[in-house]
């Protein structure tokens, strides 16, 4: 068997272009995720009833979805419960930010549980608000037992974008299909499709790795100090 | 003082109640406290005594009783004045500082950082001037070298130094202490006693809760004896060698 460089390189800038709405789709799927995960996980902490049963039906719902039938739900059975139509790209987003945040919702709401209790004494003892004691004490602190977990949502956002192939959202594994199959080359095409992904996953790593340092999550060299 | 002038009453707890789920932690207590006075409450483990200096600042929030500091209610009330209007906790936060037994102190911020925020962020205080009244406020502790420090990099007595540099920031107006020292190395206790007797000294009003009788029997003008959730037995520096209830005195010989 021979290795076609040369379709490899003909075919690159395509798959490349591929790319950045691979990338483009995970990274704002991830930003809501993060963000709708955070207001859930208030949520799940809430004083007020309703707000703890509603964050704790999402968690639950889009925590047991399996994103590739959440996938060709909303993009075929959503429009024929409710008329709604969505395009590809807005169900590609929707459904990675919708399973992600109801994760993220719990790592988050571990994270704060994880602060230890006198932090929280210690901000009301000196008279801050509550606010001020979750925003300026607690989170700082939740952050840094967050971040490693919520890195790998990041990563899996990343591969899992791969299943919008499935309703033509023209992402890298879209394309790379539909190169392979007129080329009839496919083990040249995911071969390279394998490595732009694990690339990406390289550098976010390696991202994640210099946020946790500078942030001193225990487990690497801290920047600032510990406890 | 002249003779005849009343000193300022500053806590006034009257008929605490206290129970998490079925355990009936306090029942029934009173204290007042004056200005200038030093209270040091001891007792078993398990009597109430760390519960009930929580409630003087709300951090435990007692389900009867009246908590009255400088005049103000904060408590539900005693039985027949319910419903009367409470102040918030945040404004009696203003009055009390406290130090607890583990520190407490905020990991991610500085020495400087972890004093000088109240004054930032409770008062509104610039950067510059709240910085500079915390390392005033570290001065008087003897930590003004430690000021960039991270909480970790400090030994267990220093940091309670900057946990007590902490709630003085505030000028509170009246010190609360929840076994200060109970987490301490042998060695280090002294340290953090020896700012809390120049505490003492400077006239500040002090409750504490102690296993340190040597120094309660140094610097306490009120003492309490706690047990099973009520007071036992409460009076002067003559509670340790002369008290009136047998339960006071085994206490008292068993930890000394």
């Amino acid at each position: 068997m021979t290795f076609d460089t040369a379709l490899v390189v003909e075919r690159l800038p395509q798959m490349l272009a591929a790319t950045r709405l691979t990338l483009g789709v995970s990274l704002l799927a991830f930003v809501l995720a993060v963000l709708v995960g955070l207001v859930m996980a208030a949520g799940r902490r809430s004083r007020l009833v309703p707000a703890r049963a509603l964050s704790f039906v999402y968690v639950n719902v889009f925590r047991g979805a399996a994103l590739y039938v959440l996938v060709i739900w909303l993009f075929n059975g959503l429009a024929v419960a409710t008329g709604i139509l969505l395009s590809a790209l807005t169900v590609g987003v929707l459904a990675l930010t919708l399973l992600n945040s109801a994760y993220l919702a719990e790592v988050f709401r571990a994270a704060i549980s994880g602060v230890d209790h006198g932090q929280w004494e210690a901000g009301n003892a000196i008279g801050l608000s509550r606010w001020d004691v979750f925003r300026r004490v607690v989170a700082p602190q939740a952050a840094r037992i967050a971040v490693p977990a919520t890195g790998n949502h990041l990563v899996d956002a990343l591969k899992d974008s791969s299943i919008l192939a499935v309703i033509a959202v023209p992402e890298l594994m879209f394309v790379t299909n539909g190169i392979a199959q007129t080329t009839f080359r496919p083990f040249e095409l995911y071969v390279t499709a394998a490595g732009i992904y694990l690339a990406i996953v390289f550098v976010l790593s390696w991202g994640l790795r210099r946020l946790e340092r500078r942030l001193g999550v225990s487990g690497t060299r801290p920047v600032a100090p510990v406890v | 003082m002249g003779p005849g002038e009343q000193a300022e009453t500053v806590i006034d707890l009257r008929g605490i109640q206290k129970w998490f789920d079925d355990n009936h932690v306090l029942r029934g207590v009173d204290l007042t406290v004056t200005r200038g006075e030093h209270v040091c409450v001891f007792g078993p483990s398990g009597s109430g005594k760390s519960t009930l200096l929580r409630t003087i600042n709300l951090l435990e929030e007692p389900q009867r009783g009246s908590v009255r500091i400088l005049g103000v209610e904060y408590g539900p009330g005693v039985d027949g004045e319910v419903g009367r209007g409470r102040a918030p906790a945040k404004q009696l936060r203003q009055h009390v500082g406290m130090v607890f037994q583990q520190f407490n102190l905020f990991p991610h911020m500085t020495v400087l950082d972890n004093v000088a925020i109240a004054l930032r962020r409770v008062r509104g205080v610039d950067r510059a001037e709240a910085e500079e009244r915390a390392a005033r406020q570290l001065r008087r502790v003897g930590l003004l070298q430690k000021v960039s420090a991270y909480p970790s990099q400090l030994s267990g007595g220093q940091q309670q130094r900057v946990a007590i540099a902490r709630a003085l920031v505030l000028d509170p107006d009246v010190m609360l202490f929840d076994e200060p020292t109970s987490a301490l190395d042998p060695e280090l206790v002294g340290e953090v006693l020896g700012a809390m007797r120049d505490l003492a000294e400077t006239g500040m009003t002090m409750v504490v809760v102690t296993h340190e009788m040597g120094f309660a029997r140094e610097i306490g003008d009120q003492n309490v004896f706690m047990d099973e959730g009520v007071i036992v037995e409460q009076g002067g520096r003559e509670i340790y060698t002369d008290s009136r209830e047998a339960r006071t005195r085994d206490f008292i010989r068993a930890v000394l």
